[in-house]
């Protein structure tokens, strides 16, 4: 069909602007007003791209989106698909004497992680989804991609590279804002998910791995596909609890609120999912959602979903299991929150770490050895930042002041960091290191490590070439070490790393402290 | 560091160290009129032993520069170089017979006096202040981000006075058919004539050298009346933002006084180490002349 549009179009030449004539040529763009299209001539130009051409690279920030018109592209991620690892201690005498870790990549398969969350398909800014082992896919007339980027100014989540001689259209956001209200966009925007990504997305949430194809294909077409403007409530806590909802696109806050305030539980982005919990447990929603960008969901009513779970038992059991241990963890929480400001409540939250590096405020002389000690230990890096949450004259710096509002999570093109159960941070493997939530971060904790990777050298195909990686780390605590390289660097003895439970029991005021000395 | 009772083994030995050195001065030091104590068998183990401690202390600044060797703590290493430091003043002046002598010899008993005298200086700066930080300063920053919150406070001032005297705009759309709110801010900008005059002539000067002398916002008892009295110049809806900029006024009270602190507790590092290495280096000359010659 769109062959079909192109012929009567004469092709201008690269960065051209549109004529407006042109682009009502096309079905897409039928439904849109020509005085609209005319009053922003410039605001659509057309690019061609050779064979091999880059057209986007991921981590770079953009504020456009592209229309395949024809040809093909990749959609790949160059990063390496792994986190920073630093327990690679040194052997030999001297190698130890100087105690520096020598930080390296590792993917799940090697090094397991507390919380790592185990997906199959990594969540792109673009119609089709990248598989974990091999995170390359092809795009093809009539897709589009960059939306996140053009909408929220999110950076590129991904590589796109032309596979033949390509000619697109790249659009800016009021053009594309425009363009996502027209029913024959719409039309085909959801076609082309429900065709190549929706599969993807339910199979991703691990307790509906076990559906079959046929189910997927019924669900296809039944399942709704809603926006939501920024800041529009998706569902309240305590409504009653109706449907499912997977984000395709853009960032949902997940919240909870407690006598003390709002706790955001989550920021979810494509390929997450929301809405189960009140379905299965008490028929009610216990956590607000609320769109935070543009966002878009889909919809799985509750009568669907409920065939779905009467169909697989597997499912059921795998969602109820889900539920009960949500629900749990909430009533907990619901539980030490009734009972103590969330801030102390969240204060609290930091004795659930195995253990803190604390700087004692009345010895430390504000000398930054232990910022220094950090930076040689791993590779010039600190990943330790003398500020932080202050209980009595301790200060704590720890790799996550587990925020009420976790600002990192906002704008992660590839949804790489999430909440662990303890509500600390970790950074998922798909991590295409562009910085955004070390940006975002107010604290400081979230540093960008660099690494020397192989990447695919565009200039000559099927080679590779070497680059500099970086990829989003936090503190670890060198729990690897029986003292941390801050904490043995501390001349004046204010650094420690302690079990919290004992160390701040009594300045919490839940029990006598056993000892009132570090442990180092 | 702060002197507490983790230093009493190091206390212990230091003092014992100094006791046994004095019983051994007054067994084997020389009648006055018969020559100097340096060159005798004891006197050169005195100097031997008080160098040797003197340049453990100076150890410390290289300790430093490797921080994560595993070579001892840097505490330990700390503590060495204050019990030790110390008592390389008694022990030296035993080598000496408590005499300074002259030319090289007094120069290097008048720079161990002041390295020693300057450490306690420091020790005991270093024992008291981070208390009086702690206590003093609740809103302390790194020190190296002091430049960067007060330029971040000038703005935040700078927006707050723009917002109260109308010279932002509001929520609503200037180009809107919403009248009153177009209004509202220039009725504002009349009312709050004293704010801005306030901004201009004392609060942006003091923010922008917040260290200079004379200025009332500098002090906190002189700043709370200069306040209370622009709150009766002002109609109660600027009041929420006169109560921001004397938040913004305290901050930086209490950057300026962080700075000052930080200067106190590091400062005397600057007379400290250069005589110290002065001392290292001469007292090596020494000891090679007065060996060999």
């Amino acid at each position: 069909m769109l062959f079909e549009e192109l012929k009567n179009i004469e092709r201008q030449p690269d960065g051209t602007p549109v004529a407006a004539e042109d682009l009502l040529r096309l079905l897409v763009f039928k439904d849109i007003s020509p005085q609209f299209l005319k009053k922003n001539a410039n605001a659509t130009v057309w690019r061609h791209f050779r064979r091999g051409d880059i057209v986007c690279r991921e981590g770079e920030f953009g504020s456009t989106a592209f229309y395949i018109l024809d040809g093909k592209a990749s959609v790949a991620l160059a990063a390496p698909i792994a986190h920073v690892n630093a327990k690679g201690r040194p052997s030999g005498f001297l190698a130890r004497l100087t105690s520096k870790f020598t930080s390296r990549l590792a993917a799940r398969q090697e090094d397991s992680r507390e919380d790592e969350v185990d997906r199959r398909s990594i969540p792109i800014d673009a119609p089709v989804d990248l598989a974990y082992d091999h995170p390359v896919a092809e795009l093809g007339p009539g897709e589009l991609f960059g939306e996140m980027t053009c909408m929220n100014y999110y950076p590129r989540s991904a590589t796109v590279r032309a596979e033949t001689d390509c000619t697109m259209l790249e659009m800016l956001r009021n053009v594309l804002d425009v363009l996502q209200k027209s029913k024959a966009f719409r039309a085909q925007l959801d076609e082309t998910y429900r065709r190549r990504a929706l599969d993807s997305h339910l199979r991703d949430v691990p307790i509906f791995r076990g559906l079959r194809q046929d189910f997927v294909d019924h669900l296809r077409d039944r399942v709704e596909l809603l926006r939501f403007a920024p800041g529009q409530v998706i569902c309240k806590q305590g409504d009653p609890a109706d449907s499912f909802y997977l984000v395709r696109l853009g960032f949902v806050k997940v919240s909870e609120n407690y006598p003390g305030g709002e706790l955001v539980l989550a920021y979810l982005s494509r390929g997450d999912y929301f809405g189960e919990i009140g379905l299965l447990g008490g028929g009610t929603r216990t956590a607000a959602c609320s769109a935070l960008d543009h966002v878009e969901v889909v919809r799985i009513s509750a009568e669907d979903f409920r065939d779905m779970v009467q169909r697989y038992p597997e499912v059921r059991s795998g969602l109820e299991r889900a539920a009960r241990e949500r629900q749990d963890a909430n009533q907990e929480r619901l539980r030490m929150v009734a009972s103590v400001p969330l801030e102390s409540f969240l204060a609290q939250g930091l004795m659930e770490a195995q253990s803190l590096l604390v700087l004692d405020l009345e010895k430390c002389t504000r000398c930054d050895a232990c910022v220094t000690a950090c930076a040689d230990s791993h590779d010039g890096v600190t990943r330790l930042v003398r500020e932080g949450l202050r209980f009595e004259n301790f200060l704590v710096a720890t790799s996550c002041r587990q925020c009420r509002d976790p600002l990192c999570m906002v704008g992660c093109p590839v949804g790489a960091i999430r909440r662990r159960n303890s509500l600390e941070v970790i950074i998922e493997d798909w991590c295409i290191g562009c910085g955004l939530c070390s940006k975002n971060c107010p604290y400081g904790n979230i540093n960008m490590h660099s690494f020397a990777a192989q990447a695919d050298d565009h200039e000559h195909p099927g080679h590779k070439k070497a680059v500099v990686q970086k990829k989003a780390t936090t503190c670890d605590l060198c729990t690897e070490l029986t003292e941390p390289s801050c904490v043995y660097a501390c001349p004046h003895d204010a650094a420690h790393r302690v079990e919290p439970r004992d160390f701040f029991a009594e300045s919490l005021g839940q029990r006598t402290s056993r000892s009132g000395r570090p442990r180092s | 560091m702060r002197i507490d009772r983790t230093h009493r083994g190091w206390l212990i030995a230091s003092v014992a160290i100094a006791c046994v050195s004095l019983l051994l001065y007054l067994r084997y030091r020389l009648p006055p009129g018969e020559g100097s104590m340096g060159g005798t068998a004891m006197g050169l183990w005195f100097g031997s032993v008080g160098f040797a401690f003197m340049i453990f202390a100076a150890a410390l600044g290289a300790r430093k520069r490797v921080p994560v060797y595993r070579i001892g703590r840097a505490q330990t290493w700390m503590r060495g170089h204050l019990w030790l430091g110390l008592v390389s003043l008694p022990v030296i002046l035993f080598h000496s017979g408590f005499r300074f002598g002259h030319g090289l010899t007094a120069w290097l008993m008048a720079l161990l006096i002041i390295v020693v005298a300057s450490g306690l200086f420091g020790a005991a700066l270093q024992h008291y202040m981070p208390r009086a930080i702690t206590r003093d300063v609740p809103m302390e920053t790194i020190y190296d981000e002091i430049g960067h919150v007060r330029a971040q406070l000038l703005e935040e001032a700078e927006g707050l006075i723009r917002q109260a005297t109308g010279g932002e705009k509001t929520a609503s759309d200037p180009g809107g058919a919403d009248a009153a709110a177009v209004k509202a801010p220039v009725a504002v900008a009349e009312e709050s004539a004293p704010l801005r005059t306030f901004y201009e002539q004392e609060l942006k000067p003091y923010l922008e050298k917040p260290g200079a002398r004379g200025v009332r916002l500098g002090d906190a008892a002189k700043a709370r009346v200069a306040f209370t009295y622009l709150r009766t110049l002002l109609p109660p809806a600027l009041h929420a933002t006169i109560e921001d900029l004397e938040g913004i006024c305290e901050e930086e009270r209490q950057l300026t006084l962080q700075s000052q602190m930080h200067m106190w507790l590091h400062g005397w590092l600057l007379l400290h180490i250069p005589i110290s290495l002065a001392l290292i280096l001469l007292g090596a000359v020494h000891a090679v002349m007065a060996l060999r010659y």
